[in-house]
């Protein structure tokens, strides 16, 4: 066993109201430079939709995560007969068309312009170009737009759907659209890392954050090619690729991520999970169907005392120990197994999960009326709104019975709750569905609190990071005396 | 012949907030005119097109956002942006700058805006009335023959 500590998250998407402040919070710390224009580590995407870049869930197109072949996994964007063309041409490469040319507005002609009979306007200009631009595209385009037959239509998840269903998604009071927030996924099979030829990218060991180390980055743009969630982007004015950091600076500083601290609607979650690194390969090779169940064997039980031996035995620090036991996600993805990983069929092994949405689950397709409790509990699930294999494309790798699981779960836990504080459904029937979704009362009750009463401490659960026993503190302080840098460390130099 | 609103927008509190370039490239780049697929199809407009939104006090010329979340007659833009960014010319205005969302509302108080006896018809400075309602007009719509700044 090879024990190791991964920082992971939930996002619990029903409380997601799609206000953006994540992305505006990552934007203003970390890519508001030169370079970095078109890049949000953090967005937003409304879901039936296309997303950022545009169809990135489609790897028809673009060609990211692994595949089967062969009884191994290889990556989807490499092979050695395409490498050398793909150096000068890679057709599965995001182009600008792809994510948005960015744009601002001539401000200045608000205040230069000659006297005249009418007003001023500050009009659109390119950020690429600095010249006047039509605008036809942008990082949130398709935003609320749910029931566009111009981008809704052409989300790659609607695969598999009935044409009742699709036509019910782009009808007026049947659509439903819910948000879709999405950063790097710190993936344990990450395909980045995988793709670089200047081994640039890796993932930090002891809280397994993927970073790119910018002075071994040679910007040969694999790893924008190779990541399935197009979470990588180039800087065209360093020459390099950057990526989300999950704010590791503030980690290190016990705070949560920028994009975590601001969520208005207090969606995210973050905690340490145990996980064992001798079985990535195997899991990550497993058959569609069972990857899921693969993907949560292979995190461990942090309680466990041969797990802690392990882990001990792997310099993982007591304290990181302590936080997996307290930890949030370990609780939504292998306790109560309702946070689901998104698109796992991609093989990466993503360590952010998402609480699948319930809205509006109450409300009958074929009656708007509340529904009544009738003698099947959870028919109004398979009937909701969001139809569930849009739901099984996106969380399941196809497969609709882990949502539907968390689903009947997070429906027994409104009902129960409802009987308890409105007192309108008996107690014995959400007793009944309760045990119906394989919960308990004592479940019921954890998953209300860390749901809708928790803390900012509840929600995140960031162990100490002992950046003093990390392997690259462990050299000769004096060496590295007036030393600074970001990232990677620099002598101080003399003169000019 | 549309209705016209003119709600709460999920950007920005009125003009607070929306209007800066950050909060613009998460929008539309505008303040967009949301319409019904199918009134779109009648008239010919498609997703992202710019349109001149008019009635007998005013003009507006905005970008459409199609979907069918809007019911069939309705149309919306949100309250409310700034006239200082992305605003052109209007035909109809003789080519001079278009208005803002409210160039097609007016402040002609309806007979059943005068019950109550609360605060509306309190006056000060740029202050018409508690009541939303005033809002509620009709508009026509066409796709803006020539983009002009």
């Amino acid at each position: 066993m090879n024990v190791r500590s991964q920082i992971s998250m939930v996002f619990h998407l029903d409380k997601c109201i799609g206000c953006h402040t994540c992305s505006i919070a990552c934007k203003n710390i970390w890519t508001d430079r030169k370079g970095t224009e078109y890049m949000w580590w953090n967005n937003v995407e409304t879901k039936p939709g296309t997303g950022y870049p545009t169809k990135w869930e489609d790897q028809e197109k673009y060609r990211g995560g692994w595949e089967k072949k062969n009884g191994s996994i290889k990556l989807k964007s490499i092979s050695k007969s395409r490498t050398v063309t793909d150096i000068f041409h890679n057709p599965s490469m995001p182009s600008m068309d792809d994510y948005y040319e960015p744009w601002t507005y001539k401000y200045e002609d608000l205040f230069n312009s000659p006297e005249g009979s009418d007003q001023p306007t500050a009009i659109p200009i390119s950020m690429v170009t600095g010249e006047y631009i039509n605008v036809e595209a942008g990082p949130n385009w398709d935003d609320d737009l749910g029931g566009s037959p111009v981008y809704a239509e052409n989300d790659p998840n609607l695969q598999g759907l009935t044409a009742e269903q699709r036509q019910q998604l782009f009808a007026i009071e049947r659509l439903v659209f819910f948000y879709f927030p999405r950063i790097c996924n710190h993936c344990l099979n990450p395909a980045c890392v995988a793709s670089c030829p200047s081994g640039a990218l890796y993932k930090r060991g002891e809280d397994g954050v993927v970073l790119i180390d910018q002075k071994r980055c040679r910007g040969w743009r694999q790893c924008i090619a190779a990541c399935p969630y197009k979470k990588s982007f180039y800087n065209w004015s360093t020459g390099k690729s950057e990526k989300c950091i999950l704010c590791f600076p503030r980690l290190e500083t016990g705070q949560a991520p920028a994009c975590f601290h601001s969520c208005v609607g207090r969606i995210r979650y973050l905690g340490v999970l145990l996980y064992d690194a001798d079985k990535i390969e195997e899991i990550a090779n497993s058959p569609n169907e069972s990857l899921i169940d693969a993907h949560r064997s292979i995190i461990l039980n942090p309680n466990d005392p041969e797990v802690i031996k392990y882990a001990r035995l792997n310099g993982v620090h007591d304290s990181v120990i302590e936080s997996a036991q307290i930890s949030p996600i370990y609780k939504f993805v292998k306790e109560w197994k309702i946070a689901l990983p998104p698109h796992i069929e991609f093989r990466t092994l993503p360590m952010l999960f998402y609480v699948p949405p319930m809205s509006p689950v109450m409300a009958n397709k074929n009656d708007d009326k509340v529904q009544s409790v009738s003698d099947n509990f959870f028919h109004d699930i398979e009937e909701s709104r969001v139809p569930l294999q849009f739901l099984g494309n996106l969380f399941g790798a196809g497969h609709q019975g882990k949502v539907l699981y968390a689903l009947k779960k997070q429906k027994a836990v409104r009902t129960y709750r409802r009987a308890l504080t409105v007192g309108d459904i008996p107690l014995s029937v959400a007793e009944k569905m309760l045990t119906e979704a394989d919960c308990t009362k004592e479940e019921a009750e954890a998953i209300y609190k860390l749901t809708s009463l928790c803390t900012f401490d509840d929600r995140f659960v960031i162990p100490p990071m002992h950046r003093e026993e990390a392997i690259e503190m462990m050299k000769d302080p004096h060496e590295h005396k007036q030393a600074v840098g970001f990232g990677f460390v620099e002598k101080p130099e003399r003169g000019l | 012949m549309l209705n016209y609103l003119t709600p709460h927008g999920k950007w920005h509190i009125h003009s607070t907030y929306g209007d800066n370039q950050r909060m613009t490239t998460l929008s539309r780049g505008v303040e967009p005119f949301w319409m019904n697929d199918k009134d779109a199809e009648e008239l010919g407009i498609n997703d992202n097109d710019w349109v001149e939104v008019h009635n007998d006090h005013g003009v507006v010329v905005t970008r459409a956002a199609v979907s069918a979340r809007i019911p069939c007659g309705i149309c919306i833009i949100y309250h409310s942006p700034e006239r200082t960014y992305s605003v052109p010319k209007s035909p109809l205005r003789n080519n001079r700058r278009a208005g803002g969302h409210n160039s097609l509302t007016r402040t002609r108080l309806k007979p059943n805006l005068m019950v109550g006896g609360y605060g509306q018809f309190t006056y000060h400075f740029n202050y018409w009335g508690p009541i939303g309602c005033n809002r509620d007009t009709h508009v026509l719509v066409r796709k803006l023959p020539e983009l002009n700044w």
